[in-house]
Formats: structure tokens, C-alpha cells, sequence
């Protein structure tokens, strides 16, 4: 469980990054619909069948397939009722095949129901069979491009965990006990402070250690640490939260405000703690 | 429970903007994301320099929606159909958007993941298409930021965004309920983990103190560089990763124990933590 708030709060994401070196594949491109609603629709086949027009929903955490789209495809077999949407609610199930264009999709996991937003959106703007969610797109490093109506896909090696699975485990995990331990994923050097009554963007650096990191960088007391590398610095947990996603051993672009200027710094933390 | 999860399918009602062209620009932002346990994409926001406020980027919302409570912090009251200008707004990592249009409400959906704790944090809005459109938008979950590219459209100003239709209606009902009844605090205190002031380096015979900061926690207790570090907290470490994972809930002003070699000699030290990083 622990390990799961882990994964989720984000910090679980550096050691993947380590893990899951896909090769480089070429983007496939994929054209999309977007309706007056400004949902966007893309036409996808599941098995062979098809196409049927999804909604691409970067807010759905799941897949979902209508239940005549799921007949038609032999994801539910003719005779099978749809389980009911709120009283029974469905296990998902892995569909075999999903071609969106060129990119091919297997085992895409999806629950077969009809969605009443899906019907009153096919009800405006013709029949639209489902959403495309997390559990396909997280698979690949996705660009969206409203400009050109587009979206790109390229294999990442993320395997998107079971969304249900995960969420039950949170809602049945007990209540958290005390303060959670958020640590650097470097050595910086540096200790910062936050001023009660102090309501101004970023902290205030108040020791760098001669010699580390920090130093190196040029960073000096008194310095106001607005972002380190990219990420807001507004509290002292702030600042170990953005310390905590930034790898040792690379340059990191950190904004400081000294004497009333701005200044952009590089700093490369150390591995240590 | 089930029920419950389905219905976090977010999915919005209607509207009907037009588009307009923009000044061309080419910015690019790496904007840091977190990824909840509903498997949303949670951004950091500030709006006319308040905040940080968590927003989730969803491309089923056909605009901006900020929580009411978050309108009333910052000082800006709907119009009299609910909609509101936002001076700055601005998302971590860069990127600023001057007159946001959204709309101040309390959509189901977000009342429902607060009640439940969902997110981690508290759920301030969300970011849908009028503002999302005007970006290429890289997803990739192997990388800890977002990669947000500024392009020459500019979406148009949303209008009405319709009536919700009889079963969304149905399922709002259902959410408000149900989240009342399986409502849990799952609000977490931050601590920093803390200090010990160590540059560590690691070899196939294990892993080395490389330096002290001068004054720091493992120098007033006596580390010095070249020590091999064997055990941190009475267990055998081989890697820079086991000292991490032995002291990744130690916060700051805590003893620990490192065992470490010394010239041939085996002694044990305790450190006592300090605040920084």
C-alpha cells in the first residue's frame, strides 16, 4: 500500500525512467475529431471491427467499450446481458486487438457498459461507442495537437497499472498516520527557511555548504530559491518535494532572487543524502 | 465501491466556442505532474500569485473549472452565469495564461475524489480545452515532467457549456452520496527527511563516503571521506540505493547508526540528523 502512494504521489516515476528505456520507434499519427462539445473522437477497430468512433479522454481512468460495440466485436458473446451500470458493476475485460491507424494495441483492458455521457454525447453529435482512456494512452509517449487535429503515438514500456485494483486497495487502506517522509534524491548542500508570516513566492536560503553542491553552483545565503529545477519552492516541504524528483548527477535549472534580480543557476546535485 | 470508481469517468457537458488565430510563438515547458491514484494527471497552479492550487489536466472538460472556495481565496467572483476572468494563471513549470476564462464551480466529480481523499491533496479544478488547446501536449509516464509546447491557436472564449444531461444528473446524485457515506481523511502532513551531509559513491566492493560537508550532521560525528559504509540503522547496505531506502523516514534532529570501515577497523557511529538537503 505504502508503496503504491508512493508510485502515485510521483516519486515512484525517476526509477522507471532508469527501467523502461524503450527503443525508438517512429511516431504513428493518428488524426482526430473534435466535436462542438470539444471532446475529441478518434475512430478505432477492436478485433478486426469497426471502426467505431471512441471519445480520447485524458480524464477517464478507464476504457470503456458500449455494449453493442462489445457484441459486434466479440468482446460480450450475443446472448451475455450487459451488466447493469451502477448495481453489478462489471469486471473489466482485456480486448484483443485495438487498432487506432497504424498503432496496434493487445490486450487493452476496457469495461464493457453504456455510459450515459457517452449516450447523451452520441445523442448530439451521432454514434460514438465508448472512451479511450489512461489504460491505453499511458502505454506511449502521446502528444495532443489541437492545431493540427492530431495526436502522435511512440511505445514507452509503461505498463499502466490496474486502475481498480489500485483504487480499492487506496479506499480500504487505513486512514494515514503521521507526517510522511519526503526525501531529496540527492546531496544539495543547502538547508532553506520559510519565515512565519511570510507569504511571498519561494524560501529563503539560509546555509550552503562550503564545498558541495550547491556552492559549486554559485548559490549564496540569502538567496530566495523561487524554483528548483522547475518546480515551485513556496514552503520548506515544497522544496524537499521538488528535491525529491531531481536525479543526482544531472544539472538542474534553479531561480533564485538576489539583490531584486532574478538570476538563473545550474545546479548539479551529488549522490549521497 | 465500484460504482463509485466508474462514475470518476469524467466526462462533461457541452460547449460550443469557435476558434481564433494567435500571435505565432514557440515556447516549450517542462511542466512536473503527479499521477493520482485515479490515474489523473495533477498539476500545480497559481492563480494572480495564489496558491499553489492542484488542477487535473483533462482533455474531457470542455474548459477551466476553479472550485468556488479557490475564486473567493484569490478575489475573483463569478459573472452572473458563472463564469470568471483569471488575470495570471499560471502552471508550474512555466507556462502563464493572462485572462483565463473558466468557470468558478464544484463539479461532482471533484467534490466526490476530495471526500474520499483520492488525489492525496485537495482538488482545486480542472483544465480542460479552452486553455489545454492552446499547447501540444506531450504525455509520457516514464518522464516526471510534461512537455507543453505554445502554439499559434487561440481557442475561443468558452460560451454556455448546456444543460447536463438526466443521467449525468443521476450519477452526480449517486457520487455526492455515496462519497458522504465512504468519506476518509487522507490529508498528509510533509516531512522533510532529514540531513546527514554525505557525498556517497559506490563500487563493486560497496559504498564509500566520498566526502563530509564541512560542519554538517556526518562530519560532527565523525564520518570521514573514505570510510566504507557497511551497515546504516543495523542492516548491511551494498548500494547508494539501500542507504536511501534505510533512512527514507528519518527526519530531521533523529539518531542513526552507520557502521562503517575505517583502515580495516569496523566501528559504528552515531549521526544525528540535521534540516537541509
Amino acid at each position: 500500500m505504502r508503496a503504491v502512494y508512493w508510485a502515485v504521489l510521483g516519486l515512484g516515476l525517476v526509477p522507471t525512467v532508469a527501467g523502461g528505456q524503450a527503443p525508438p520507434a517512429k511516431p504513428v499519427t493518428v488524426p482526430f475529431e473534435l466535436l462542438r462539445s470539444k471532446h475529441m473522437v478518434v475512430r478505432v477497430k477492436l478485433n478486426g471491427k469497426g471502426p467505431y468512433r471512441l471519445l480520447f479522454d485524458t480524464g477517464a481512468p478507464l476504457n470503456v467499450i458500449g455494449v453493442q460495440a462489445a457484441r459486434e466485436s466479440g468482446l460480450l458473446t450475443k446472448t451475455a446481458r450487459p451488466p447493469a451500470f451502477f448495481l453489478a458493476a462489471p469486471k473489466p475485460v482485456a480486448i484483443p486487438l485495438v487498432e487506432l491507424g497504424e498503432l496496434k494495441a493487445e490486450k487493452v483492458p476496457a469495461m464493457i457498459m453504456d455510459h450515459p455521457a457517452v449516450a447523451a454525447l452520441s445523442q448530439a453529435f451521432g454514434p460514438i461507442d465508448g472512451i479511450l482512456g489512461f489504460p491505453f494512452f499511458a502505454r506511449y509517449r502521446m502528444t495532443l495537437d489541437y492545431q493540427a487535429s492530431e495526436m502522435t503515438f511512440v511505445p514507452n514500456g509503461y505498463e499502466p497499472p490496474d486502475v481498480l485494483e489500485a483504487l480499492m486497495a487506496a479506499l480500504l487502506a487505513p486512514e494515514p498516520k503521521g507526517p510522511r517522509v519526503v526525501a531529496a534524491a540527492g546531496l544539495w548542500g543547502f538547508t532553506v527557511e520559510k519565515p512565519d508570516g511570510d507569504t511571498q513566492p519561494g524560501v529563503v536560503v539560509k546555509e550552503v555548504y562550503a564545498g558541495g553542491a550547491a556552492a559549486a553552483g554559485g548559490l549564496k545565503p540569502g538567496d530566495r530559491l523561487l524554483t528548483l529545477g522547475g518546480h515551485w519552492t513556496d514552503s520548506v516541504a515544497d522544496c524537499h518535494y521538488a528535491a525529491s524528483a531531481l536525479p543526482p548527477g544531472q544539472a538542474h535549472p534553479v531561480i533564485v532572487r538576489r539583490q531584486q534580480q532574478e538570476i538563473r543557476l545550474s545546479l548539479t546535485p551529488r549522490p549521497g543524502l | 465501491m465500484r460504482p463509485l470508481v466508474l462514475t470518476l469517468v469524467s466526462l462533461w457537458s457541452l460547449a460550443t466556442p469557435t476558434w481564433a488565430q494567435a500571435p505565432p510563438q514557440a515556447d516549450t515547458y517542462q511542466v512536473p505532474y503527479r499521477l493520482t491514484e485515479t490515474k489523473h494527471v495533477l498539476v500545480r497552479v497559481k492563480i494572480n500569485g495564489h496558491g499553489p492550487f492542484h488542477f487535473l489536466i483533462d482533455t474531457g472538460a470542455p474548459a477551466l473549472f476553479v472550485a468556488t472556495a479557490v475564486g473567493k481565496k484569490v478575489g475573483v467572483a463569478p459573472d452572473t452565469r458563472g463564469w470568471a476572468t483569471f488575470k495570471r494563471f499560471e502552471i508550474e513549470g512555466g507556462v502563464v495564461i493572462e485572462n483565463a476564462r473558466g468557470r468558478l464551480d464544484d463539479p461532482f466529480q471533484l467534490e466526490g475524489m476530495n471526500k474520499l481523499g483520492l488525489a492525496g491533496v485537495e482538488l482545486h479544478g480542472v483544465i480542460g480545452y479552452n486553455l489545454l488547446a492552446r499547447y501540444k501536449l506531450e504525455f509520457d509516464f516514464t518522464r516526471p515532467t510534461m512537455t507543453w509546447t505554445r502554439l499559434q491557436y487561440e481557442p475561443p472564449e468558452p460560451t454556455g457549456l448546456g444543460r447536463a444531461s438526466a443521467g449525468l444528473e443521476g450519477i452526480a446524485l449517486l457520487v455526492r452520496m455515496l462519497s458522504g457515506l465512504l468519506a476518509r481523511d487522507t490529508k498528509v502532513e510533509i516531512k522533510p527527511r532529514g540531513l546527514l551531509g554525505m557525498e556517497l559513491e559506490e563500487t563493486a566492493e560497496g559504498v564509500w563516503v566520498r566526502a563530509v560537508l564541512a560542519n554538517g550532521p556526518a562530519d560532527r560525528a565523525g564520518l570521514k571521506s573514505g570510510d566504507r559504509l557497511v551497515a546504516v540503522r543495523g542492516r548491511a547496505v551494498a548500494r547508494v540505493g539501500d542507504v536511501h531506502r534505510r533512512l527514507a523516514s528519518v527526519g530531521p534532529d533523529e539518531d542513526v547508526s552507520l557502521t562503517l570501515v575505517r583502515q580495516g577497523k569496523a566501528m559504528t557511529l552515531t549521526v544525528t540528523t540535521g534540516r537541509g538537503l
